[in-house]
């Protein structure tokens, strides 16, 4: 490589945006915390063309995996059509020139903002999740000293005292979204904010869960085969979200995620592609939600 | 496939990308030059640089052009631009002795080793806003910059730039060099000694992350690309804060100078000058009081950033000195470690912005557990009961019934 080839303007020789030195060194987090499955690998984090907690960090993850080969699929909430989706797709797509799909069982890698799509992920599948808060003591303890010293400990008694005083104030555990787990039966993970919904679907997955979170400059990790229980007592089963008699408008889908269409008294598919195709079985040129907000 | 059927946000956006170049391009003024932001918004200009962690004057007045006036824009459309580039060579390290003063102050003292030099500041133009006639160098002829120099002093041809001294008058050249206070009270013995032997590698935060008990030089360098505004006010938090922690410094040192950048030639293995950097250093005094500390000497703090702004060094100085005092105590140093980049504070800020939805969902899933838990009504029964609500309202309202 010539110095020359090195300075040349920006954006016109990458594969994939950044250099060939910070996708190395993504790439090195990454294996680590393949190997140290929900561990928190500090990292790098480059400053993107999105801004920091719009996909920073997933799209660095995206970007130091991807080949010329593979097929990309981005979703925002399930949608992909979202205007982040959109812009996202746009940069990687732009970048590297590789394939792009909306449906998830034709993609090689997914980068997803909070939701893991409904069709089952096969071995071999990449999902990179977009994380805005990667550490899940961080509601019951904010010095960084002393989570570094929880986690390496496994002193996880805060956070099982919270959930307690949770239930007991409430009557139910009221965490929403990015539900904390256990992964591997040794860390305590954040669930980027997924809904509890996905939550169970990451345990034992044979695909590849990777975690990016760029404003806070971590990877993580959940390789496939891997313990993912979801911090609960034996006596409260752990919940996911659910609406007595809700189905999709448009699919009638009631074992999916649903999201509420609040003026209508209805309910939607989060996974707008998933919804499209069972709506629209026979039709190859895939899927798209606009219908859901034009109709 | 896939690629149109998504097409409803990329359509969303284009246009609303459409919108901004058209506004932003398009009016009946005449394009802004490059040279008009370095000359006549330089201190903007500094001040994207300087957020940006990147010395480029045409760069960050295009990305400032760019992003209309918007700093934080600006500055992330730098350090975008930057992750592209691979790194071809480190600096040498020069000493701040080799500063070229452009402005010297030294509030510690009336008369200090070395000049006070006031130079170019606004701290003493009077605050009254000008009647918008023009004041360059054509409307003004007898006035300091008459002579058609560049008016930017990082210019080449700016007269700072070429040793003569502004106004064209022979000067001493140790004037652009001055002595330092802070060596002066050092050799009396009246500063606390925490210089060390060794000399490790400076901490580099854009490739390796920070945290709590991170090496001062991380410290030091995220506070020099950290956002003036959180640094002020940080600083100021401290000060007048419900949690403060510190007291203010005398300044020891204030200067705004050119400080060389120099490399090791790939060919010849010699120092190479490549040009230079213009910096606001600060060294701030300050009176070590607490109980545990030698009350016969004062300790310092040290801010240096990209560009002239000073509002930002002495922050930094300030912070620098209150978190060594501070030992790991209290929540400062994370604070200045992980909440001065305007960056990552605006980005996260900002993605609030961002579809909501699923979360939100899993959120009222949750309200309707607990309702459901302790008995309260399902929120769709609620819903009905608020509506009735509304339209009574409503009917009191039309007949003028209002409070």
């Amino acid at each position: 490589m010539t110095v020359a080839e090195l300075a040349a303007p920006a954006g016109t020789g990458e594969f994939g945006h950044l250099d060939e030195q910070s996708k190395r060194e993504i790439r090195s987090a990454l294996l680590t915390a393949v190997a140290v499955p929900g561990y928190q690998v500090p990292f790098a984090s480059r400053e993107m063309p999105v801004a920091r907690g719009w996909g920073s960090g997933g799209l660095q993850v995206t970007l130091a995996v991807i080949g010329p080969q593979d097929t990309i699929k981005v979703i925002d909430q399930g949608d992909d059509a979202g205007v982040n989706a959109a812009n996202l797709r746009r940069l990687i797509v732009a970048s590297t020139g590789v394939a792009d799909t909306t449906d998830a069982r034709a993609a090689s890698i997914i980068q997803t903002r909070h939701r893991v799509p409904e069709d089952p992920l096969a071995p071999g599948q990449i999902l990179v999740l977009q994380v805005p808060v990667p550490e899940p003591l961080r509601g019951v303890e904010r010095d960084m000293r002393e989570l570094r010293r929880m986690h390496a400990e496994a002193d996880y008694s805060k956070i099982w005292v919270s959930l307690y005083e949770d239930l007991v104030r409430n009557g139910v555990i009221t965490q929403s979204t990015g539900y904390p787990v256990l992964v591997g039966g040794r860390y305590v993970m954040a669930t980027t904010p997924i809904p509890r919904w996905d939550v169970p679907r990451l345990h034992q997955a044979g695909f590849l869960s990777l975690f990016g979170a760029g404003r806070e400059k971590r990877v993580y990790a959940v390789p496939p085969h891997t313990s993912v229980e979801p911090l609960a007592f034996e006596d409260v089963p752990f919940q996911v979200e659910r609406t007595e008699g809700a189905a999709c408008l448009l699919c009638g889908a009631a074992e999916a995620y649903l999201v509420e269409v609040p003026d209508r008294h209805a309910w939607i598919c989060s996974d707008s592609d998933w919804c499209w195709r069972r709506r629209s079985p026979d039709d190859e040129t895939g899927g798209g939600m606009r219908e859901a907000a034009d109709d | 496939m896939g690629y149109a059927a998504a097409r409803g946000g990329l359509d969303a956006i284009l246009a609303a990308e459409e919108l901004m170049r058209a506004k932003r391009d398009g009016g009946a003024s005449p394009p802004l030059e490059i040279s008009q932001l370095t000359e006549r918004l330089n201190l903007a200009v500094d001040r994207v640089m300087g957020e940006a962690g990147l010395w480029a004057p045409d760069l960050a007045a295009r990305a400032l052009r760019q992003a209309e006036g918007d700093i934080i824009e600006a500055a992330h459309l730098l350090r975008a631009y930057r992750s592209t580039r691979p790194r071809l060579a480190a600096g040498l390290v020069t000493h701040a002795d080799e500063i070229e003063v452009l402005r010297r102050i030294v509030p510690a003292y009336r008369v200090p080793p070395g000049p006070q030099l006031l130079g170019r500041t606004l701290d003493y133009v009077g605050r009254l806003l000008d009647d918008g006639t023009p004041s360059g160098p054509a409307h003004r002829p007898a006035a300091t910059s008459g002579n058609g120099q560049a008016s930017h002093p990082d210019h080449p041809d700016h007269p700072a730039a070429t040793g003569t001294g502004t106004g064209g008058q022979a000067e001493d050249p140790a004037r652009r060099s001055p002595a330092r206070l802070l060596d002066l009270l050092r050799s009396q013995g009246m500063i606390r000694d925490r210089r060390r032997d060794d000399d490790p590698e400076p901490h580099d935060v854009t490739r390796e992350p920070v945290r709590p008990g991170v090496p001062r030089s991380a410290r030091l360098s995220v506070m020099a690309r950290a956002e003036t505004g959180a640094l002020v006010n940080l600083w100021y938090r401290n000060i007048l804060g419900p949690d403060g922690y510190i007291h203010e410094i005398t300044l020891g040192e204030v200067r705004h100078g050119r400080l060389p950048v120099r490399v090791t030639h790939p060919v010849t293995g010699q120092p190479v000058r490549l040009g230079s950097v213009r910096v606001t250093e600060v060294e701030a005094i300050e009176d070590l009081d607490g109980p545990d500390e030698d009350r016969g000497v004062f300790d310092v703090g040290y801010g240096l950033c990209l560009g002239h702004n000073e509002r930002k060094a002495i922050a930094m100085a300030n912070l620098d000195i209150a978190v060594e005092r501070d030992g790991g105590q209290s929540g400062l140093e994370q604070s200045v470690l992980m909440t001065t980049d305007g960056l990552d504070a605006s980005g996260f800020l900002e993605h609030l912005k961002l579809p909501h939805y699923v979360t939100f969902r899993s959120m009222v899933d949750r309200k309707a557990a607990v309702r459901a838990a302790a008995g309260r009504p399902a929120p769709e029964q609620q819903a009905t009961q608020q509506q009735t609500a509304q339209q009574q309202t409503a009917q009191q309202q039309t007949a003028g019934v209002t409070r």
